[in-house]
């Protein structure tokens, strides 16, 4: 080795060793090894030389570029590492800071579970309709077997916006006018918005309602104990205990409600239920001796107020973000 | 109704413990409970319109007697004795109105007597307030029979009682005082000269017996139910007898009644009987048919078997007249007692066979359906989907009532036509809003007082409104919002919301049903906005809503610091997208050019978009604008705005030559249909 290229691997080493930056590294490399580099420039001399010594001092060359061009990448590792490891400990977060928020919305519970009672009784095979909220006489009442100055009407006290129309009292009329469109088996369910002219603490002019409607031969009482018993262990969740007795609706018979029993050992109403009414039937066209069906109704504020133990229903419609948010 | 529970133990023996009568009344379909828990002397019964048997003494023991195999005291009063022959002259215009009418003349009874102690505290525990002798009496008679009974002061009728139809406009003092105005649809008791009350709901003032009645006609009658239907809900006069004729009171029972009270009176009172006078039409008594009952039909409806011997067992209990018949098939055919108005049909007497049978005795099945597959699914998703994506953009969701007051639905302008309510509860709830808005403005005014800060909130519901002489429901969404883009935080700084936010939100909601790019903004008028400020939103060409800040009149009524932003679409128009189409996504560069324009301040930025858009350049793939800024270095009423253009070719990598070429033509064509600089 020539002493001009041993002295030049010396100093580029010891320079490789005293360098402190990733820059000093590159001007190192540069210096040594770029272009115009001062090992590179001693590969123009192999051109001068005796042709016997010029293989061994290429070699010799290229053997001290190599040694360079290692102890760079060396250094740089090192460098690299080091100035990641400083990086680190002067830039470090405080983890403990909160994170960025942004408005977070939510749904009303009443929408929230009219979507649940919507998908249970979706995995019973029901079909969901929507109808109109300002009904006539027929659809509400007379279809529904409640004749004018029947007693009946006066379980549903009315607001009239015509002198035949009215703002629907139940959702019932929904299933009127699906079975004329769509006749029979039916499997329906209709739920939505209902009116009545009823204010205090347990009553609302406007509340929502979910009703059923099945009809199709071979339904009978036992069919409507079976799917309402169901129902309610999905919706609460757990088994819970449950009574049918007998009750009144015109557009059913025999008619029930269904109580579910408290904790505190009361009987809480919940729904009301019943096989189809002949006459209703025959007021849809329906031969009752071959047809027959059932229908339930539930308030669906009840049922929320029943889950999760709300007094008052009115907190329903005050639209308070301290009451919508605790429901996401 | 409430009735002591010891007057229904003393009558029909029961020996049960008061939890249990309720708890078998209850599940017979009885409702009721105890006015006190802790003492459990009054029994509270909600009847159900049906049950008009039920809504006496008597009534309530046949049940008990039903249910617990008992037999009722039957009271035999021996035949009370005649005093004097006097009889009230009866003239009755209509038997089918009233098929039974009877009177007694009982003279000289002792106004002033007593009401004796336990008959008060009996009357009193059913919410009867002790009146005179006779007033309790009759009273006392109708809770326990079930039969309403009057008290005409003789001295005060006019020669006869005349049972007959209202005239129009016909008017009569009630003894309540009040005035009534009745028509031919009512039926009144009357008298030569004057109506002396209107028939099975209240007497009138000017021949109710008073402190100096010395003699009395008393009136135990059959009205035709339907004659007396509605007129309680008409007149908004609710008594007990109107309550029992209603419904239907036993047309068999107006004797028993008149010797019941009879007798009480002269215990109590004295008195000198006259006979019964009796007017009664047997053909218009309301008299059941025989109803035939198959025992397939039972099995049909309820989806059980009950024993041939057990249906006879509950019929006769319930007191029908059961008679078994082959009709080739088993049935019996069932006569119904005359008291019950509600066992018409043969399911009246299946419901009858149900509820004495016990619902907890029968099964629960499940149905056997055939399982044809339907895509239901739709209409839930679709909802959801819209929901969701408001809940994803910070937007809580509330509901309103759908009547408002006129003052906030003047809000949405003067010329919208409204559905009013008829009968509305309060002027506060009395017109079908047709708008949300009005009511989402509130829920802001509510919560803000609630001290909330940054309020976004929307409502999906139905709006009503009357359009040549026709009433619409359209179902629409509507949402505000106030206050800073986000909570006061650290690292953030804190925006007030404006228009362009809630517009970001709307194109979110449209991206995902995949209508963005055919939904247009443009500048619209709407009443309750910010002229200039809003914009109405065009879905190919329709006007599905609007978006805009609100008006400045009415942020400066409702004392708001900040601007709320409002929308309202219709949601009709709102569907889900169809199966979206798949397409391939090689990968070539693009290449972006920038440049900034310097228009006129009240320039729309979109129709400059437009304008590039409609030279249809294959390789443009999107245009961002991505500042706009007026003030400072630019000219007073000009705005400069920076797009930047983005180019990319689905198959090959593009030339700067071929990107200049496109930009001079973009250039060239914007600079000649717009007043503007290029920068």
């Amino acid at each position: 080795m020539t002493v001009i290229l041993s002295d030049l691997l010396i100093t580029a080493l010891n320079e490789i060793k005293n360098s402190k930056t990733l820059a000093d590294l590159d001007g190192i490399r540069v210096h040594y090894l770029g272009k115009k580099g001062k090992i590179t420039a001693q590969l123009k001399l192999l051109g001068s030389m005796d042709p016997n010594e010029k293989p061994i001092f290429g070699q010799e060359i290229n053997a001290t570029k190599k040694r360079v061009e290692d102890e760079l990448q060396l250094k740089k590792t090192e460098l690299k590492k080091s100035t990641i490891a400083k990086n680190i400990e002067t830039s470090s977060i405080d983890v403990t800071l909160p994170g960025r928020a942004y408005l977070s919305g939510s749904i009303h519970p009443i929408t929230a579970t009219l979507m649940e009672i919507e998908n249970i009784f979706l995995g019973a095979g029901f079909v969901i309709k929507d109808g109109p909220e300002i009904e006539n006489e027929y659809y509400n009442f007379s279809a529904l077997n409640i004749p004018e100055n029947h007693p009946a009407r006066a379980m549903h006290d009315t607001f009239y916006v015509g002198s035949d129309l009215l703002l629907r009292t139940h959702t019932s009329p929904v299933q009127i006018r699906s079975m004329e469109t769509e006749g029979v088996p039916i499997k329906v369910i209709a739920p939505g918005k209902v009116y009545r002219r009823d204010s205090d603490l347990t009553h609302i002019p406007m509340f929502h309602q979910v009703e059923g409607l099945v009809i199709d031969q071979g339904i009978n009482f036992s069919h409507l104990k079976g799917i309402l018993h169901g129902f309610i262990n999905c919706f609460f969740e757990k088994e819970l205990e449950l009574r049918f007795r007998p009750s009144y609706f015109p557009f059913t018979e025999p008619s029930a409600e269904v109580d579910i029993l408290s904790e505190d050992g009361k009987w809480l109403e919940i729904l009301g239920c019943g096989m189809v009414h002949p006459k209703v039937l025959e007021n849809l066209d329906l031969d009752s001796e071959i047809y027959t069906g059932y229908a339930f109704g539930m308030g669906v504020e009840r049922l929320v107020m029943l889950k999760y133990d709300i007094k008052d229903i009115r907190v329903f419609y005050e639209n308070d973000l301290n009451f919508i948010r605790q429901f996401n | 109704m409430q009735i002591p529970t010891e007057w229904i133990k003393e009558f029909c023996g029961i020996d049960a413990t008061n939890d249990q009568m309720v708890n078998q009344l209850t599940m017979a379909g009885v409702e009721c409970c105890f006015l006190d828990s802790s003492t459990q002397e009054i029994l509270d019964l909600s009847l159900t319109p049906n049950r008009a048997d039920c809504f006496s003494v008597v009534g309530i023991c046949r049940e008990l007697a039903v249910l617990n195999n008992l037999n009722i005291k039957t009271d035999k009063h021996d035949d009370l004795a005649i005093h004097h022959q006097g009889e009230m002259n009866i003239d009755i215009e209509s038997p089918n109105d009233c098929p039974v009418f009877m009177t007694r003349i009982i003279n000289n009874i002792g106004i002033n007597r007593e009401t004796p102690d336990w008959m008060i505290k009996r009357l009193e525990s059913s919410g009867f307030k002790s009146n005179n002798i006779i007033v309790d009496i009759t009273n006392y008679v109708m809770l326990e029979t079930g039969q309403p009974l009057h008290a005409y002061d003789l001295s005060k009728i006019d020669s006869k009682i005349k049972v007959r139809r209202g005239y129009n406009n016909e008017k009569i003092t009630l003894l309540d005082e009040t005035v009534k105005k009745v028509n031919k649809t009512f039926l009144l008791i009357t008298d030569n000269s004057k109506a002396l009350g209107i028939a099975g709901i209240m007497g009138g003032q000017h021949s109710g017996i008073s402190a100096d009645t010395e003699n009395i006609v008393l009136e135990s009658a059959c009205f035709n139910h339907k004659t007396i239907m509605g007129r309680s809900r008409m007149l908004n006069l609710h008594t007990e007898s109107g309550l029992r004729f209603e419904r239907g009171v036993d047309p068999l029972i107006q004797k028993h009644a008149i010797e019941r009270a009879t007798q009480l009176i002269n215990e109590y009172s004295d008195g000198q009987n006259g006979p019964i006078s009796v007017k009664q039409d047997d053909e218009s008594i309301p008299l059941k048919q025989p109803i035939m009952l198959r025992k397939k039909r039972i099995h049909q409806i309820l989806g059980i078997t009950i024993a041939n011997y057990k249906v006879d067992e509950i019929l006769t209990k319930l007191d029908m007249r059961v008679v078994e018949q082959e009709y080739g098939y088993s049935g019996w055919l069932v006569t119904p007692p005359s008291f019950r108005y509600d066992i018409n049909e043969e399911c009246d007497l299946i419901e009858e066979l149900a509820r004495i049978y016990g619902y907890q005795n029968i099964d629960e099945k499940n149905e056997i359906q055939e399982t044809t597959l339907f895509n239901t699914m739709k209409r839930a998703t679709r909802i959801n989907h819209i929901n969701n994506v408001m809940v994803s953009r910070g937007y809580s969701e509330v509901i309103n009532y759908s009547f408002i007051s006129p003052s906030m639905n003047i809000m949405m302008g003067t010329d919208s036509k409204t559905i009013d309510i008829k009968n509305p509860l309060s002027i506060e709830m009395s017109v079908m809003r047709t708008s949300l808005l009005p009511g989402l403005l509130q829920n802001l005014m509510y919560n803000l007082q609630r001290q909330h800060e940054n309020i976004k909130l929307f409502e999906s519901a139905k709006i009503f409104t009357h359009n040549d002489k026709t009433n619409r429901e359209n179902d629409v969404i509507a949402g505000i919002s106030y206050g800073s883009r986000t909570k006061e935080q650290w690292g953030l700084e804190s925006n007030p919301i404006d228009f362009y936010d809630v517009k970001g939100d709307l194109e979110m909601l449209f991206s995902s049903l995949e209508i963005n790019d055919q939904v247009a903004y443009i500048k619209g008028s709407h009443p309750m906005l910010c002229p200039g400020k809003n914009a109405k939103i065009d879905l190919d060409g329709i006007t599905i809503g609007h978006v805009g800040e609100l008006s400045p009149e009415l942020i400066m009524e409702l004392d708001l610091v900040q601007t709320p932003i409002l929308f309202e679409i219709d949601k009709e128009h709102l569907k889900l997208p169809n199966q979206m189409n798949y397409q391939d996504h090689p990968y070539f560069p693009s290449s972006r050019r920038d440049i900034s324009l310097l228009i006129p301040e009240n320039q729309e930025t979109s129709a400059i978009l437009k304008t590039i858009q409609r030279l249809e350049i294959p390789i443009l793939k999107n245009v961002i604008i991505f500042d706009v800024y007026k003030g400072k270095n630019i000219e007073y009423g000009r705005k400069s705005v920076a797009l930047g253009l983005i180019f990319q070719a689905k198959s090959r990598t593009l030339t700067d030559e071929e990107i200049d070429r496109y930009m001079s033509h973009i250039k060239r064509q914007i600079v000649s249909n717009f007043e503007l600089k290029i920068r």
